[in-house]
């Protein structure tokens, strides 16, 4: 899936509760605040951002953990219901 | 035959994919007092989440089948990666390649609503060993369906007939099942954490098309349409 697919997909989740997977194995679990044409913004709900390292220290004021949009392989509601 | 709805499920590759998720799986599972010696069947396994949990848990002996070439593929993956051996038979759960009397359990989580309801009843009435218990998990109509809520459960998930609990009931029984019971769950239609997922790269995005329009039904059509969790024996 190409960046303008994950663009037009963070636009369609914004507000909503996602999980986005990168390419370096991270996951990252939160609510999408804001989405720019390179970048998407998530505040996590689980702590530091799923099982993602290195965002420790500091508070998440603002917008939340920034994730380039060429980092992402993946993005999913992270609840849903399914028959 | 092609289904969008299972194509999405199957392609974002969700393990407890159906009402209660993989907690109801569980804590339903745990209560059954289930043997090593026993054989079990999971019917409809999709990713493979509840067979690879039955192998691992209970050291009962598996075998998962699904008509599905993707889910298929991600059960065998999964498999691959546990040291307890499932055997993996792709199949129609209205015509099984499997001898009569094979299995001592059958679990179908929200499966055979996707099917013939009476053809998939008849089958696994077939392959159950006579004293054999199933479990199903399955929308059940709540009251009666105005017609453009039926046709769009039709027309969205590929499903003819939407059972209320009592219909459930006697089509189990007119296929050779008794003492049916409802599980106690957990009512209404609440979403789960996607914890366990798959997903297969370059997704279609008319997949998240599905997803949305699933979502809107569900939030329209709660009242409607339930599930109910059944425990049966045959005779």
């Amino acid at each position: 899936m190409s960046q303008a697919n994950f663009y037009d997909l963070c636009r369609r989740y914004h507000g909503r509760n996602v999980r986005i997977t990168c390419r370096d194995g991270r996951v990252y679990r939160g609510e999408i605040t804001r989405v720019t044409r390179d970048m998407v913004w998530i505040r996590p709900f689980d702590g530091l951002g799923g099982y993602g390292l290195g965002f420790g220290g500091f508070g998440f004021g603002g917008f939340g953990i920034g994730i380039a949009l060429g980092a992402i392989t993946g993005i999913v509601l992270a609840s849903a219901f399914f028959w | 035959m092609h289904n969008s709805y299972i194509d999405l499920v199957a392609n974002f590759g969700i393990g407890g994919a159906h009402p209660g998720g993989f907690s109801l799986t569980q804590s339903i599972l745990e209560d059954e007092n289930i043997q090593p010696r026993e054989s079990v069947l999971d019917i409809g396994c999709g990713t493979g989440q509840t067979a690879a949990f039955l192998a691992q848990r209970f050291k009962c002996q598996v075998t998962a089948v699904d008509n599905h070439s993707v889910m298929l593929k991600k059960a065998r993956k999964r498999f691959e990666s546990s040291d307890s051996s499932i055997l993996v038979i792709e199949g129609d759960a209205q015509s099984l390649n499997l001898m009569d009397n094979s299995f001592d359990l059958i679990i179908a989580e929200s499966v055979i609503s996707f099917t013939n309801i009476s053809k998939t009843l008849n089958e696994l009435s077939r392959v159950l060993k006579s004293g054999g218990r199933m479990i199903l998990i399955e929308m059940t109509a709540e009251q009666s369906l105005p017609l453009e809520v039926q046709n769009k459960v039709c027309s969205l998930y590929g499903i003819n007939e939407i059972l209320n609990e009592q219909e459930w009931k006697s089509k189990l029984q007119q296929a050779g099942f008794s003492q049916i019971e409802i599980i106690d769950t957990p009512s209404g239609l609440i979403q789960t954490d996607i914890t366990d997922i798959n997903q297969s790269e370059n997704i279609n995005m008319d997949l998240y098309d599905v997803w949305e329009e699933h979502n809107h039904f569900i939030t329209q059509n709660h009242d409607y349409i339930g599930f109910r969790a059944f425990r049966c024996q045959l005779l």
